[in-house]
This record gives C-alpha cells, structure tokens and sequence, in this order.
C-alpha cells in the first residue's frame, strides 16, 4: 500500500455569520485518503464542497471539526508548503507582474537561490509556452495564458503534491488536452496529484481514483475504471476485419447465447478530431480544406478510425 | 511658538519615564486581544478549548516570529515597491512639484521672516503628500489582494503571515523614503533659489559716499557714520553704516576720518544680513572711488542648538514660587512676572565653565538668547519697549551682578551677551566663571523694570546658543521627522487592512491620523486639563452658549453629564495611550525657526515610534494568521 500524502478525517465546515449563526454546512464529516503517486479526482456539481475541501487542505480555511493532514502535517502548518503546489479555480495572480517576474517572486518565497530561480522560470515558461509573451504583463494575458503562467507557479517548487482546482477551465481544446497529459506526465514523475472539476472526461482520462461529492457529503469513491465499469456488456476491438467476418463472429455470439448490441465502426471523439486538424494545420501552414475531401468526410471515410467495435 | 517638554527632556529623563508607560500599554493591548480572543473560544467550543486554542495560538505566533525569514520578507516588500510603481505612484511627486510651481507665486519673499514661511510650507506640504500617499497605499493594497485572490496564491507558499506583513510594511516604507528623499532634494533647492538674493549699492548713495569720504571733517563733534543703502530685493532693502575713526586735533576739535577699506555688516533686515567689503581710493584726478561688494545673505538659514535651563520664579514679595503670575488666556505656556516689584524669572544652568565656552569660541561672552512676552496692564509709551533686565547670580552664594538694562523686544528673538568679567553694585570685578557660577551652575535672573507691566516667560524662552548646527542637516532631520510619521502610518495602515476591507482600513487609519495629530489635546481633555470639563459637558455648555470656566449649575444634570464625563475621560485616556502623537515627530516648527533638532529629540522620537512598529506588527500578523481566506 502506497504512503498516504493527504487524510483527512470527518473533516467539517460550517460557515457561519458575523453573528456566529449557521449559514451552510459546506462539508461534512469528510473521510478521505489521497496515495503517493496517484491522481485522485473530487467530483461533484457546483456547491458540492470541492473547493472548500482543497481550502481546507490548503489551511486557507480552518476546519470547524475534525482534521486535515497534508504530507503528514496539520493542514494549518506553513511548513507543508514547501512540497506542494496549488493551482487555483482562476489564476489569482498579480496582473502588473509580467511572466517571468511572477515565477521569480514565486520562486523568492521558496527561499530559492537566484541560479535555480532564474533555471526554473526560464524551463517553465518553456514549458507552458509562454516564452513569446514572457515580458507582457498578465493584465495583457488571455484567460487560457492565465491559466498557463498559473500552471507554471504551481510548479516553481517541483512539489511532490499538486492541488488543482478546475485545471481545464478557460483553455481551449488543445490547452485541454496539453494540460491532461501534462498531469499524466507529472504522475509518470512520481507526483501525487488532487484535482477538482465538474467536467467529467477530464476526471475520467486522467484520475486514478475519484470521490464525488454532493451536499458537502461524500457520496461515492473509488477506482476510475473499477467505478465505471459495466460488468454484463463485453467490448471487443479489431482491425481490418471484413464484412463477411463481422457476420461471423456475430454469429458466434449469438451461438454462445449472447446478444450483439451494436456493430460498426467506431467514432472519435470531437476533441481528438479538433486536436488532429490544429496539430496537421500548424505541420503544413497555408495548406486549406479540398472540397472533394470535405465531401469524403461527409460520406464517413474521413477522420474517422479503422476500427471496428462490436459491442 | 511653544517649546514643550518634548523638546526640553534630554533621552536620559525621557527614558525613565517614557518607554515604561508604553510598555505598559503595549502589555496591557496584548492582554487585551489574549482575553477577548479567549473569551471568543470558551463562547464558541468551551472551556478546555479555549485554553488549548490560547495556548497553542502563542507559541504558533512566538515560533512564526522567531523563523520570520528576511529573504521572503524581502520578495513581498519588493513586490510591493513593483505594485507601487505600476500603480503610479510618481504622479504624487508630480503633483508635489506642480504644488512646488503654484506655491512659488504665493510665497512672498518680502514677508516678515520668509525663511520661515518657504520652510514651514515646503515640510508640510511634504508631510501631507506623504503621508496620504502611504494612507492610500498601505490600507488599499493588501484588501485587494484578499478580494481579489491574489493572496491565496502567495499564502499556498512557504511564507509565514509575519512576513506578508513586514514585507508590505517595509515596502510602503522604502516607497515613501525615496519619494521623501526627491521631495527632499527639490524642497531644499526650492527653498535656497527662493531666498538666496544678492544686493547692489544704490548709485546716487555710491557717489554721495565718495564726496563725503574725500571731505575732510575737523569740529568740536565727531563725524556721523556714513549711511549707504543697497537696492531693494526681495521687497527689503539694508542699511550700511560706516563709522568714522575719531582722532584729537587742535583747539579742542576731533578730527574724524573714515577707514579706507573694511570688512563689516549691513543692518539686519528681513531676518538676515550681509557682509559687505569696501575700500576708497583716489584716482589719478584725486577724486575718490569706492569699490565694495554686499555679500550672500547671512541668518537666513539657521540651526540653532540652544542649552536650556530649568526655570523657577520668585513672587513680588521676593519669596520662591513654582509659576508666576496668571494674565488670563496665555497662562497655560508662559508664566508672568511682575514688573517693579522683586518679582523674577530664574533659569539655572548646568556645565558653564570656560571649558565649554572658551574665550576664542566665545569673544563677546556667553550668548544667551530670549524671547519674552509683554503683558501691558497699562498702555504706557507705545513707542518703546518695556524695560527690563538680565543678571546673573550664583546659585550657592545668592549673589547677583546686573548684566544689561534692555527695552523688550516683543515677537522677536533678542540676543545678549553676558562678559566674561563684570563689576558687581561695589565696584569688584567679577568673573563669570570662577566667582558667579558654583561647579558650572550658573543662574540668569530676568526681571520686568517697568512698574505695573509683566513679562510673560517659559522654561524655553530663554537659552543660551551654544552653537549652530549646519542648517542641511536640521532641514535633513525635518524630513526624517516625516519619515517617522510615514512609518507609524504605514504600519497602522497595514494592521488595520489585514482585518477590515479597504475603504474601512483607511477610515481607521485616516482617524488614527488626524487623532495622532491631536494627540496631545486628547490627552489633555482625558486629564480634564482643558477648561469646561468632559466632552458631555462641554457640549451642555456649547448648547447653552455658557462660559468655560463659571460653575455648572449643581443639580441631578450636572452630576449625571460630570459621571458621563468621567466614564468618557477613561476610554479617552486609553485612546490617547494608544494614538501615536505626531505632533511630536513632526519637527517642521523647529526647522522653520531655525532650531536644532538634537540627538536626543531624534533617539526619543525613533524609540518611541519603535515603541509603535513592533506591537502593530504583531497585531497585524495576529490578525491576519487568524482570517480565513475564503
């Protein structure tokens, strides 16, 4: 059993008035435990207490009842974050600082000698694809650089731990796409990771494990595939399979007392399509759609995959 | 001006007295905040709580104190420089510069004392600029980090809140000096071009003297000195007097001649004078020429360090008193003496020997300098200034010597000097420093001549002007006076923005500045010093349009608004402990009248604005490592 990076134990918050009256039971009685080395997903619609519980882990907001500990220390304690990382719902970063200053005053409170600073801001600003506008101020930003340049402080201190709260918000379907394997590539690394998101496919391509939350009461958690899988339904995926042998097989099942759902040729998803065309345009710039091959598409013989799945 | 105790106690007196009273008010606020925040624990979860949350609170904000690191407080303090800077902070200095352009048409350098005007104008322009800067500053910026989130990124980092809080602190801090240093600079070049001016002779004078000099003069009377003029400038202009060198001729006459070349002084004008240079010589034609030059302007630009006495007063019976005559309004500073009686105001100095005051330092004697309110009780010639008179006296022996009968000058400094050698009512030759004064205690017994007149004296009236310190430096001190003030503030600033929301932060902070500039009236109405009582019943007699000091009426009202009073006067008392009094730290008043600001004005002012900075940084860190940050 992986080492437990985050616990928390009938973790509740209540806001309260000015006048110390209940106003909304946030979370309640929250029991979680988050392993090293895996991405782990809080689910759950808005007001659910997605954001309240990384609050709370962040020692942003302090418990009502029950305890947070973060790499072994109380959640209050400052000293955690020397090994975690936090990206918030919208980058809450100094709009007159412009990239490379906000990764260095970043990097100053991490104690970070000048050398390493100026090696990180320069490696991470790279990374994010940011080097382009690294002098701009970030009032001067799009909400998708925000997020990036947000991105990149979260990562200032290589931190064993990431909080990413809402991580796919405000970037378009590539930055999606970059930022979900970026967080398997942190994984790959050994970091643990704790996401929140309402947006379901994205919990579901990259978490290891989930909790979904509802009402600040935890209504499910477990294993992503385990979760989702559909026990009585039998996928088979095969290439350069004909007609005739689809008929067969077909056959087979149904001589095996099984009934076939479906069979045909699969689709991909809208974003896959979108990130093919953007990534072919940027490999041969100038280059515009033909009209017969539009046609082609209509027809099905585009795009789409080889496969054929029967289910 | 008033000279008061603050300026008069050296840092030792001070130190007795002083840092106790703010430890005492810093432990007692400290205790406070413990209770109340105990006492919010046991409401919310009980007893055993409470005392664990207070407890682990301390030694959480003691550790947070001790492991305060620089370097971070540093990136936060620097931040703020940057978030300063690209929020334009310059513009305050542009408009101190065009305030600077405007002021110039208004400041009239032909006024009484012009130093004193530009110099009072510039330092409370500045104060003011200043300090509303770093009001705006401090109270608005790190609310709009909590409103805006930015904070919540910064706290997710390894910094402490003692450090958000420093940092902030240090960077309005660095903002404001370098902004007070520019302001400093362009003040000061302000202030020289607008007062620095340069005389000629007037030609028609010029000529008249070259005929006067070259006419011979033999006569039973001596020659009048010859007068020359300079040009007006500035609105004023000098008188020159040349005096004659008087020599015995025959049948009785003096003969009396002019020197041909000199090195003297015009006339003070304005408060300044100048040196001027002459010299006659006769052509070739045998007419005489007069080749002079008026020198810069001298007095202008002074730092007086004046050595202050302790005062005490003798009644019109000649008995000791502790304070003189009451005339009325003005008896609250200056004590009166009455004059023609044996009525006397005695100041009694430490450290006059002829170590301290050599005779190659000091050729006309010891300087001593006053400045003594008449009171008339009847008009008397206008014309001329009550008489009055100077003696020193040794304080052991109780013997006198007059030193000089002189018409007081009224609302101007007056100097005299006080010989080394004086000869006492039998004729003896007295010296100063072995028979007069006893160990270097000397006392200056000042007494109104005139019968029925008073003399209106305080402790700082009268002094003797040891020496000058160079006037950059007091100007530099009145700067550091603004610096001091710009700190307070800061810091009340920041500690009042990391719990209320910014408008209400400078709200705080804007009352805690006008209440620190009347600090000392608020102490003064809590100690029921000022006439017609508490604030309850100043307001009765305000309403009733009543006098200040005839008796309330006794009755069940009288008494109700006197108790409300004294209720009242408690909680000002403790607002006046609390309040920073910036009256004390702001030394434009002592530079515009060219006094010295002293080392021990400074060490007091900077311990107790240190008295100031700690306990508000700790609150402000309380404060804020308690916020939750939703």
């Amino acid at each position: 059993m992986a080492e437990i990076v985050i616990e928390t134990r009938n973790l509740t918050k209540v806001y309260r008035d000015f006048w110390g009256r209940q106003k909304v039971r946030a979370l309640n009685a929250l029991d979680l435990d988050v392993r090293r080395g895996e991405i782990f997903g809080l689910l759950g619609p808005n007001g659910s207490g997605k954001t309240t519980t990384i609050k709370l882990l962040l020692g942003l907001l302090f418990p009502t009842s029950g305890q947070a500990m973060v790499l072994g220390r109380d959640a209050t304690d400052v000293s955690k974050n020397q090994r975690i990382g936090y990206l918030p719902e919208e980058s809450y970063l100094y709009r007159f600082l412009n990239a490379e200053e906000t990764l260095d005053f970043y990097g100053r409170l991490f104690n970070m000698p000048r050398q390493l600073r100026r090696q990180r801001t320069y490696d991470l600003i790279e990374q994010v694809k940011l080097g382009w506008a690294k002098r701009r101020q970030l009032k001067e930003y799009s909400k998708g650089m925000t997020r990036r340049i947000g991105l990149a402080q979260a990562l200032i201190n290589d931190p064993e731990l990431l909080l990413l709260d809402e991580p796919t918000t405000g970037l378009d379907p590539i930055g999606i796409r970059e930022m979900k394997d970026l967080i398997l590539d942190l994984r790959k690394q050994g970091k643990t990771i704790l996401m929140c998101s309402h947006r379901l496919d994205d919990v579901q391509d990259v978490c290891d494990r989930i909790a979904i939350l509802h009402q600040g009461e935890l209504k499910e958690l477990g294993r992503v595939d385990a979760l989702l899988k559909v026990r009585d339904v039998t996928e088979i995926h095969a290439t350069r399979l004909s007609t005739q042998a689809c008929e067969e097989v077909k056959q087979v099942i149904e001589r095996h007392g099984g009934q076939v759902l479906s069979i045909g040729n699969p689709t991909a998803t809208l974003e896959e399509l979108f990130v093919k065309i953007i990534r072919e345009s940027e490999a041969h710039p100038g280059r515009r759609i033909r009209a017969d091959q539009h046609e082609a598409d209509e027809s099905g013989n585009g795009h789409a995959g080889d496969a054929q799945r029967t289910a | 001006m008033e000279i008061t105790d603050w300026y008069l106690k050296s840092f030792d007196e001070w130190l007795r007295v002083g840092p106790i009273n703010g430890l005492i008010t810093i432990v007692g606020l400290f205790a406070a905040v413990l209770v109340l925040g105990g006492l919010f624990a046991l409401l919310r979860a009980g007893p055993k709580a409470a005392v664990i949350s207070v407890v682990w609170g301390l030694r959480e904000a003691l550790l947070d104190v001790a492991r305060l690191s620089p370097r971070r407080a540093w990136a936060v303090g620097l931040l703020t420089i940057k978030e300063s800077i690209r929020r334009k902070v310059v513009i305050v200095f542009a408009v101190f510069i065009l305030l600077l352009l405007f002021g110039a048409w208004y400041l009239d350098p032909a006024s009484v004392d012009p130093a004193k005007l530009y110099l009072d104008t510039v330092l409370t322009a500045t104060c003011y600029l200043v300090l509303l800067m770093v009001l705006f500053l401090s109270t608005l910026s790190l609310p709009a980090d909590i409103r805006s989130r930015t904070l919540h990124t910064v706290v997710t980092k390894p910094v402490r809140k003692s450090e958000i809080v420093l940092g902030r602190i240090a960077g309005f801090t660095i903002v404001g000096t370098v902004l007070l240093c520019l302001m400093g600079a362009v003040s000061y070049v302000f202030v020289l071009r607008g007062l620095m001016h340069h005389h000629q002779i007037e030609p028609a004078d010029l000529e008249l003297a070259e005929k006067t000099w070259s006419e011979p003069w033999e006569a039973a009377t001596p020659r009048p000195p010859l007068r020359l003029r300079t040009t007006r400038v500035h609105g004023h202009r000098h008188f020159i007097y040349i005096e004659p060198v008087a020599k015995p001729a025959a049948e009785g006459k003096v003969r009396s001649e002019y020197p041909a070349e000199g090195s003297i002084s015009t006339e003070m004008e304005a408060g300044h004078w100048h040196s001027f240079e002459y010299r006659f010589q006769r052509g070739p034609d045998g007419r005489a020429r007069l080749t002079c030059t008026v020198g810069r302007e001298e007095g202008v630009f002074q730092a007086r360090a004046p050595v202050f006495g302790t005062l005490r007063f003798k009644d019109r019976a000649g008995k000791d008193a502790d304070r003189g005559i009451s005339v009325g309004e003005e008896w609250t500073y200056r004590s009166y003496i009455h004059g023609g009686t044996a009525a006397a105001a005695i100041w009694t100095f430490e450290g006059i020997t002829e170590d301290n005051y050599p005779e190659e330092r000091y050729p006309q004697g010891l300087p001593v300098e006053m400045t003594i309110s008449v009171f008339r009780s009847h008009k008397g010639d206008i014309e001329k200034g009550v008489l009055g008179s100077l003696s020193v006296g040794n304080p052991r022996t109780g013997e006198t010597v007059l030193v000089s009968m002189f018409p007081a000058k009224e609302f101007a400094v007056d100097t005299q000097f006080i010989p080394r050698k004086l000869r006492d009512k039998q004729g003896r030759m007295r010296d100063l420093f072995t028979d007069l004064a006893d160990q270097g205690r000397l006392e200056i017994w000042l007494r109104c001549e005139d019968p029925n007149q008073y003399f209106g004296v305080a402790q700082a009236d009268l002094y003797i002007r040891a020496h000058d310190a160079p006037f950059w430096l007091n100007f530099a001190k009145g700067y550091l006076g603004i610096w001091l003030q710009m700190l307070v503030i800061a810091a009340f600033g920041v500690m009042f923005s990391t719990f209320l929301s910014g408008p209400i932060a400078m709200l705080a902070t804007a009352a805690t500045l006008v209440g620190g500039m009347y600090a000392e009236e608020i102490g003064r109405v809590a100690r029921h010093e000022l006439y017609g009582g508490g604030p309850v019943e100043a307001f009765i007699r305000m309403v009733r349009q009543q006098n200040v000091t005839s008796e309330m009426e006794p009755g069940l009202r009288t008494t109700l608004a006197q108790m409300t009073d004294t209720a009242l006067e408690f909680f000002l008392r403790i607002v006046a402990a609390m309040l920073p009094d910036l009256g004390k730290y702001h030394f434009a008043d002592y530079v515009a009248h060219g006094l010295n600001v002293s080392g021990d004005m400074l060490a007091k002012c900077s311990l107790s604005v240190l008295g100031f900075l700690v306990p508000l940084f700790v609150l402000g860190y309380l404060f804020l490592k308690n916020r939750e940050l939703p």
